[in-house]
């Protein structure tokens, strides 16, 4: 990874806690990646971090409890972010098309983290495997683009995808050396591959 | 269970945990599933842009599978 940690949503700050727009998380990763440096913040410290994970698992085990759905669920800390996982045969429910469900709970459990911390928090829930798949899909995705963008010398858009996704997929094309950049809004917004000069 | 599930998504995001509510009803085709919070908190389980109520509607949604399911957010003071 070249790129810092950096995102818009870390850099803009100082929202004022309590009122449904602190809700309004912003989405990660790369708004910010060209333009600021990382997190005026300071980054909070692992002990926060596993708190986070603690308030996220308990919100989506009492999930799991009511629904009758059966999965094992592991905390970690990657980087500076909490990463709580759920593992289990039937979740897909939990998932649903594109992952809409999974981010829908994402964004929940949030929310559930802000109300008892009063901190934003950019924990990742990932159910059933679906993010770290999408993860490897997309870094080779992008690994791929960047080859072919170096044999052609010819800006490559790709498709539309969200924060997290198109993060994924500039850090593998800086991996391989190349620039990128995004275009357009969300939800239409997507990585534009830039040939090396 | 669905009315546990909204129940326990919704007390998990809002100050007054307490006095969250569900009540189902059943409607012609499919339910309705009307939440009631505190005053205070109807603006955070809608969200900016509705964005949390879309949330709590996509997750319900999927639980629901086929069955059709709506799901209403109310202030607790509002009679009905």
């Amino acid at each position: 990874m070249t790129h810092g940690e950096d995102t818009l949503s870390e850099s803009e700050e100082a929202v004022p806690v309590g009122v449904a727009d602190d809700a309004d998380e912003v989405d990660d990763a790369d708004a910010g990646i060209e333009d600021e440096p990382a997190a005026e913040r300071g980054a909070p410290d692992i002990a926060d971090l596993e708190l986070e994970g603690e308030i996220a698992a308990d919100y989506i085990e009492g999930l799991l409890d009511v629904a009758d759905l059966d999965g094992d669920i592991d905390m970690d800390v990657e980087g500076d972010r909490a990463v709580v996982s759920v593992v289990g045969a039937t979740l897909d429910e939990l998932v649903g098309d594109n992952g809409e469900v999974l981010d829908a709970l994402q964004e929940l459990t949030r929310l559930a983290v802000l109300r008892q911390t009063g901190n934003r928090t950019r924990l990742m829930l990932d159910i059933g495997g679906y993010r770290a798949e999408r993860r490897a899909e997309l870094t080779e995705l992008g690994t791929r683009v960047a080859d072919e963008v170096k044999r052609t010398g010819e800006a490559k858009a790709l498709a539309a995808m969200n924060a997290f996704e198109r993060k994924i997929v500039h850090d593998a094309i800086a991996a391989a050396g190349l620039r990128s950049e995004s275009e357009g809004m969300d939800p239409n917004r997507r990585v534009v591959v830039l040939p090396g000069s | 269970m669905l009315e546990e599930a909204l129940e326990h998504l919704v007390r998990g995001i809002v100050d007054y945990p307490d006095d969250v509510r569900v009540a189902s009803r059943g409607l012609r085709r499919g339910r309705v599933l009307q939440v009631r919070v505190h005053p205070d908190d109807l603006g955070k389980v809608i969200g900016r842009g509705g964005r949390t109520a879309r949330a709590l509607r996509t997750v319900i949604g999927s639980l629901a599978g086929d069955s059709y399911v709506r799901v209403d957010l109310l202030d607790a003071s509002e009679a009905r």
